[in-house]
């Protein structure tokens, strides 16, 4: 019988060496990745979310469990593809034209991917225009828009303008972060929810979905 | 700089933002001035004039080293400021950089060192240069350097993993880079020099690792931003350390202590007079009003900027540390906020 409680130990410990090899172990054992998932690598990642909440774990070791989480699940997403398992949702994400900046955004982005969530990753300093275009062709229900400048932060404004214009806002739940955006901002410009952090942005996900 | 002239500054109750980039945007054609020595230079001392200061503040550009670094590798310019290495740079590469100080420097940052001349030529005003810090400089280089600083920090070496490599490397040339940059900066007048390092901050370096006895900070941070304070002292010029980013108190001490910067610039996230407490008195601490939220009437209305700007003078008087009032980082022309925003520095100026 595989050691299971070393993968939750690898995952909460940022070891991504260690997560694969015990993902590995237990596939051959013939656990389930389901059972994986949601009795390991899930906890695992919620703990890290809490270390974080804390001050405990900080971004450094938040990344490092993402990334532990991410070398696993790239061995379990065939399988899981195989038996039809829905993710918890489909994400986009980019930080908005102009701005070249992409820690927090590929931050959020890994924490996303440790919930379970699919995510496109568009990158940095991306036009409207391609928002527009993955949505509609990964048939996504969020989307993640950051910005690190005041200067770009007008540029999410038009980002939900066009996702309007173009017919899919309705499809769509719209998130919103970065340095120098706030709660009210997020607001002000249509968005459906605001986070100040890649662990809060997990549990805002989760929220937006269930509301549909 | 004479030791006491930041003192002085302070004792004499100066304010002032870095505005440099507000008086850009009043322009015809930003973009041109931008490869303009005189042009900049003319925009610079506007600045200082305009906010009542003798010290003459550049742009807060970080992106130009980088640029300069890559023109050299072959990366054009257009696309500089996305460029990321995709492996660890060779030690060819390595040696190439280093061995070629004496080469030509990129048009933009050409146009700055002839700014900082003009300043320093034409002017009566105090020519401070501007230089993006090393380790900052590195995250720039390297699409996802969290992680693997976070693994070095751990104990993870070059040898065994290309991630923990990769920064690495991109240190030596972030170090390389930034150092020619100061010395163009220094030939070209610079009396003071503005290190930003707002990467050095708790997203990148863990304070959990560092609670733990890790050197990361040592390694990453520390010891290439004093090879650039020794060169900056040999040299006779001032060290004003600036760190936007999110820190711990140790992380401010460390700073003060280590680099004994004459100045030193932190982000509105830290309450300056209880950093005072942990920085030597002869360091004059810079800011940090949220100029970051002064787009924002509702974020931050012009009340708010008034009662805070009364708070952070009246509580670093009141602790004894002295302190110059100013912005938390560069203020940044936003074009449908621009009006509110220089009203909310003229605020801070006059509260």
């Amino acid at each position: 019988m595989p050691e299971l409680q070393k993968l939750y130990d690898a995952v909460l410990n940022g070891d991504q060496k260690t997560a694969v090899a015990a993902t590995q172990e237990a596939l051959a054992a013939g656990v389930s990745p389901m059972e994986l998932i949601t009795n390991y690598m899930v906890p695992a990642m919620d703990k890290v979310g809490s270390l974080f909440e804390c001050e405990e774990y900080f971004v450094p070791e938040l990344l490092l469990s993402a990334r532990a989480m991410k070398g696993s699940l790239e061995l379990l997403r065939p399988l899981l593809a195989a038996a039809g398992a829905e993710p918890a949702g489909r994400v986009v994400i980019g930080t908005v034209k102009g701005d070249l900046h992409d820690i927090g955004k590929n931050l959020v982005a890994s924490m996303l991917e440790g919930g379970g969530f699919e995510v496109v990753d568009l990158g940095a300093d991306v036009a409207p225009e391609k928002f527009i275009e993955a949505v509609k062709a990964r048939h996504a229900n969020i989307v993640c828009l950051s910005a690190l400048l005041t200067v770009t932060m007008p540029a999410m404004r038009t980002t939900i303008d066009a996702l309007k214009t173009a017919g899919v806002r309705g499809q769509v739940r719209i998130m919103v972060g970065g340095a120098p955006v706030t709660e009210q901002f997020a607001a002000e410009i249509g968005a459906d929810g605001y986070s100040d952090n890649a662990s809060a942005a997990v549990g805002l996900a989760r929220r937006l979905v269930r509301q549909g | 700089m004479e030791p006491r002239y930041y003192l002085d500054l302070a004792a004499a109750g100066l304010r002032m933002p870095i505005g440099a980039d507000l008086v850009l945007h009043e322009q015809d054609d930003p973009a041109s001035i931008l490869l303009d020595a005189g042009a900049l230079g003319r925009v610079v001392e506007t600045a200082a004039r305009r906010y009542r200061t003798p010290l003459a503040f550049p742009l807060m550009d970080l992106r130009l080293e980088k640029a300069d670094l890559l023109e050299f590798l072959g990366v054009p310019d257009a696309e500089a400021d996305s460029y990321h290495f995709p492996a660890p740079p060779s030690k060819d590469v390595l040696e190439r950089v280093l061995g070629s100080a004496a080469r030509p420097f990129s048009r933009r940052i050409r146009a700055n060192q002839g700014a900082v001349r003009y300043i320093a030529e034409k002017t009566d005003l105090a020519p401070v240069g501007m230089l993006i810090g090393p380790f900052s400089l590195m995250t720039k280089l390297v699409a996802d350097p969290i992680a693997p600083v976070a693994m070095a920090g751990a104990g993870v070496t070059a040898a065994e993993d290309e991630g923990v490599r990769l920064v690495e490397r991109c240190l030596e040339l972030a170090l390389a880079t930034v150092l020619r940059s100061a010395r163009a900066q220094m030939e070209a007048g610079a009396k003071a020099m503005i290190v930003c390092e707002p990467a050095a901050n708790i997203v990148y370096i863990s304070p959990r690792q560092r609670r733990s006895g890790s050197a990361i900070l040592e390694r990453f941070v520390l010891g290439p931003n004093r090879a650039l304070k020794a060169l900056l002292d040999e040299h006779g010029v001032d060290l004003i350390f600036h760190d936007c980013g999110e820190l711990d108190t140790d992380m401010v001490r460390e700073f003060a202590v280590e680099l004994k910067p004459a100045v030193m610039s932190l982000g509105s996230s830290r309450t300056l007079w209880e950093d005072a407490e942990v920085v030597p008195k002869d360091i004059v601490l810079f800011g940090n009003l949220p100029t970051k939220t002064f787009y924002s009437d509702a974020a931050m209305p012009a009340g708010e900027v008034r009662r805070r700007t009364v708070e952070i003078v009246g509580r670093m008087k009141a602790c004894g540390h002295p302190h110059i009032c100013g912005s938390e980082c560069d203020v940044l022309h936003v074009a449908e906020s621009a009006q509110t925003i220089r009203d909310k520095v003229e605020v801070m100026l006059e509260a």
